[in-house]
């Protein structure tokens, strides 16, 4: 303990970790706050006058002209929502809603709108994937909405697994069990999630760059010829290296995380976590949990992202020889998953994007949009769903790379 | 208690630094001598257990220190060439670092470090950042922490290195009072920083060791072979180019008095001189004049012991 205490210590007295840290807090409420100055709304109000709104403001209004939509989505109110959506449309002869006259949209269809998300998506051609225009949907169909929901995931899944009737099988039972009706709270949009990506990833390239030094510094300057030949300098010292630097990062992540949600909570209203995420993203999205459970669980796969790249960054560490080798090295890595996810389409990028220990908080590839998405590894007859597959790839990798960086630096310059 | 290198070799790829050195160190200060590239540096990692012999073993009462392990570094202490310590450490911090890695108790090691910065007359910068110290200074932290386990074995890598003059005697003198009952291990260049404390040397060329013995012993290898005279100042390129001069002084009468190494006198005037260890050193890695050139060549791999 006292090892570590002062390994800590000696972290913490390097400016570059308080320069990184204090950086990750400050962007942690900048990017909480960002995704207010993109909203924006405008209406005519009593006078005649064109009001428009932005930020807090705007949110404030949405909320306010859609509170009636808010609660859960019973089939009832989504064909009443259509309904009205189709009635609205035909008084003015137009087959889609930016063809209104101004004003008609904010005054008659926005206080409905979040109803109507997923309505299109539910009843997409199941051969071709196709949505059809509101207008195009028979209100009595919309009685038996969440059937249509399971039909439509059966046929998409038949779509994007078409040689997976395991994953297929698997994808209509965890969609199954998904809680329904769902419910939806208006104020926040997917934008905030983007931004908890955006904020977890730079979180981790600072960790990254905190750890990448910590053995390979020492093997450059000599001090570790010193310190290899203390009694308690071989693993006693490599352990606490390693415990530090994973302290260090979980404490880092786990209030930039903290603050950056209590930021968006408090910003956007509480009540938007209640919101089922098939209301934010897919309406058969197989996630079975609310916006607030999704903003949980991926700060903990961030956080097991996190650790997993800095127990592979000290690896690296440990076999470098320079820091800017084990630097350098280490964000390679760190990156490789944005970079695969577009240039590597197909099972072989789904593969390499869930076990690369970056992958949980990358950007476009991380666990938010494999939550959100649809992908299921196969193998061998065995599928399994992407998120669980990097949840479980970062379980397996922090331990693995920990004690091959502690043996790494125990083995180090012996030969 | 005894420190055995039992016929050690290291092998970097086509170059062998450390040929089958075998060596038995007991309790007093040891000299390594050795010009730059002779493989000191390898040997004492080998000794500190931080680098693994290619053929060979070191042992330590008997035991191979790899099997001793934590059990060997408790009782070490290294200094190595280039002293690597942590820019944002203090000398305080970077040494209570140390002294917990050495498994000091807590409560004992402000006590001991403050003790050892009296010794190495670095009270004044305790709470100075290591990374503003003069050179002179590094150099004796990294003694400072060297000492901090109180070590039976201590290795010391160019331990004088960037200490003046004043430093270099307070050096000795502690290293003379630690050193009872203890192995201490000096890897130098600087002849005269071992000469007086060390009680035996080791000299080592191109990885193999060339001999061994007390300072008296080995001084007698170059018995007959140290010379003086003294010469017209005119004439000292003509004589640096032919003899490996020791020393070169100028008298008052535009004269000069030379201390040389020679089988043979060069002229009638000269006189036979008493050896000392930098004679010895110099005899073996000659550095100037062709008789010594050729000398060197006759003599490579020749075992003195």
């Amino acid at each position: 303990m006292r090892i570590l205490f002062l390994e800590l210590k000696r972290v913490m007295k390097s400016k570059l970790t308080w320069i990184l840290l204090a950086l990750a807090l400050l962007l942690s409420l900048l990017l909480a706050w960002l995704p207010t100055t993109y909203c924006y709304s405008n209406y005519t109000d009593e006078d005649g006058n064109e009001v428009n709104l932005t930020g807090l403001a705007s949110i404030a209004h949405e909320k306010e002209r859609q509170a009636d939509a808010a609660g859960i989505v019973t089939p009832q109110r989504v064909r009443e929502a259509v309904e009205t959506y189709q009635a609205c449309l035909s008084s003015y002869g137009v087959t889609e809603s930016y063809d209104l006259p101004e004003g008609v949209y904010e005054r008659e269809i926005l206080p409905i709108a979040p109803l109507l998300h997923g309505v299109k998506e539910a009843f997409a051609d199941p051969d071709t994937g196709m949505a059809p225009a509101i207008m195009e949907i028979d209100p009595e169909q919309i009685d038996d909405y969440y059937s249509v929901c399971e039909a439509r995931i059966t046929s998409l899944m038949a779509m994007e697994q078409p040689d997976s009737p395991g994953a297929q099988g698997k994808a209509i039972k965890m969609y199954r069990n998904v809680e329904k009706p769902f419910e939806v709270y208006p104020g926040m949009n997917s934008t905030v999630l983007d931004y908890q990506n955006i904020m977890g990833f730079l979180v981790l390239l600072f960790c990254v760059v905190i750890a990448a030094p910590v053995f390979s510094a020492d093997y450059q300057s000599g001090a570790d010829d010193i310190l290899r030949c203390t009694r308690y300098g071989m693993v006693s010292l490599g352990m606490a290296k390693l415990f530090a630097a994973l302290l260090i990062s979980t404490a880092a992540f786990v209030i930039c995380v903290a603050v950056h949600i209590l930021a968006a909570g408090s910003l956007f209203g509480w009540e938007c976590t209640r919101t089922s995420v098939q209301m934010m993203y897919s309406i058969v999205t197989l996630a079975d949990m609310d916006i607030g459970g999704l903003q949980f669980l991926f700060a903990a796969s961030g956080l097991l992202s996190v650790l997993a790249s800095v127990s592979f960054t000290l690896f690296l560490s440990a076999r470098c020889r320079t820091t800017v080798s084990s630097l350098a090295s280490s964000l390679v890595f760190c990156i490789a998953p944005v970079v695969i996810s577009m240039t590597a389409p197909g099972a072989l990028g789904t593969w390499l994007c869930s076990i690369l220990p970056a992958s949980g908080t990358s950007i476009q590839a991380s666990v938010l949009y494999a939550i959100t998405d649809f992908q299921f590894l196969n193998l061998a007859g065995l599928s399994v769903w992407t998120p669980y597959a990097m949840i479980g790839a970062c379980v397996i990798e922090i331990p693995l790379f920990a004690f091959l960086a502690v043996r790494s630096y125990c083995r180090h310059a012996l030969n | 208690m005894e420190l055995l290198v039992d016929k050690v070799s290291k092998k970097f790829k086509d170059k062998k630094a450390v040929d089958n050195i075998s060596l038995e160190l007991t309790p007093g200060v040891w000299g390594l001598l050795g010009a730059n590239g002779a493989g000191k540096t390898t040997l004492m990692r080998m000794i500190a257990g931080i680098m693994r012999p290619t053929s060979g073993q070191v042992l330590y009462d008997g035991v191979p220190i790899q099997t001793l392990g934590e059990g060997y570094r408790e009782v070490f202490g290294f200094l190595p060439q280039e002293f690597g310590f942590y820019p944002e450490f203090t000398v305080k911090d970077y040494l209570a670092y140390v002294a917990a890695l050495k498994g000091l108790p807590e409560r004992e090691s402000p006590r001991r470090i403050h003790e050892l910065l009296e010794r190495v007359s670095l009270t004044d910068v305790y709470n100075k950042k290591i990374a503003r110290l003069s050179g002179g200074m590094k150099r004796r932290v990294g003694i400072a922490q060297a000492l901090l386990n109180d070590p039976e074995v201590l290795i010391l890598d160019e331990p004088t290195g960037g200490l003046d003059p004043g430093e270099r005697v307070r050096f000795r003198n502690l290293l003379s009072e630690f050193a009872h009952d203890r192995i201490v291990l000096i890897s130098t260049h600087i002849v005269p920083d071992v000469e007086y404390i060390a009680t035996c040397h080791a000299v080592i060329r191109d990885g193999r060791l060339l001999a061994t013995g007390t300072t008296d012993e080995l001084v007698k290898l170059v018995e007959g072979k140290v010379w003086s005279c003294i010469i017209p100042a005119r004439a000292v390129p003509e004589y640096e180019s032919r003899l490996q001069i020791v020393s070169l002084r100028n008298e008052n009468d535009g004269s000069v008095s030379i201390r040389y190494l020679a089988e043979h006198p060069c002229n009638n005037n000269s006189a036979l001189c008493v050896p000392r260890l930098e004679d010895l050193y110099l005899w073996m890695f000659p550095q100037g004049g062709g008789e010594n050139r050729k000398r060197t060549n006759r003599k490579s791999g020749r075992r003195y012991q």
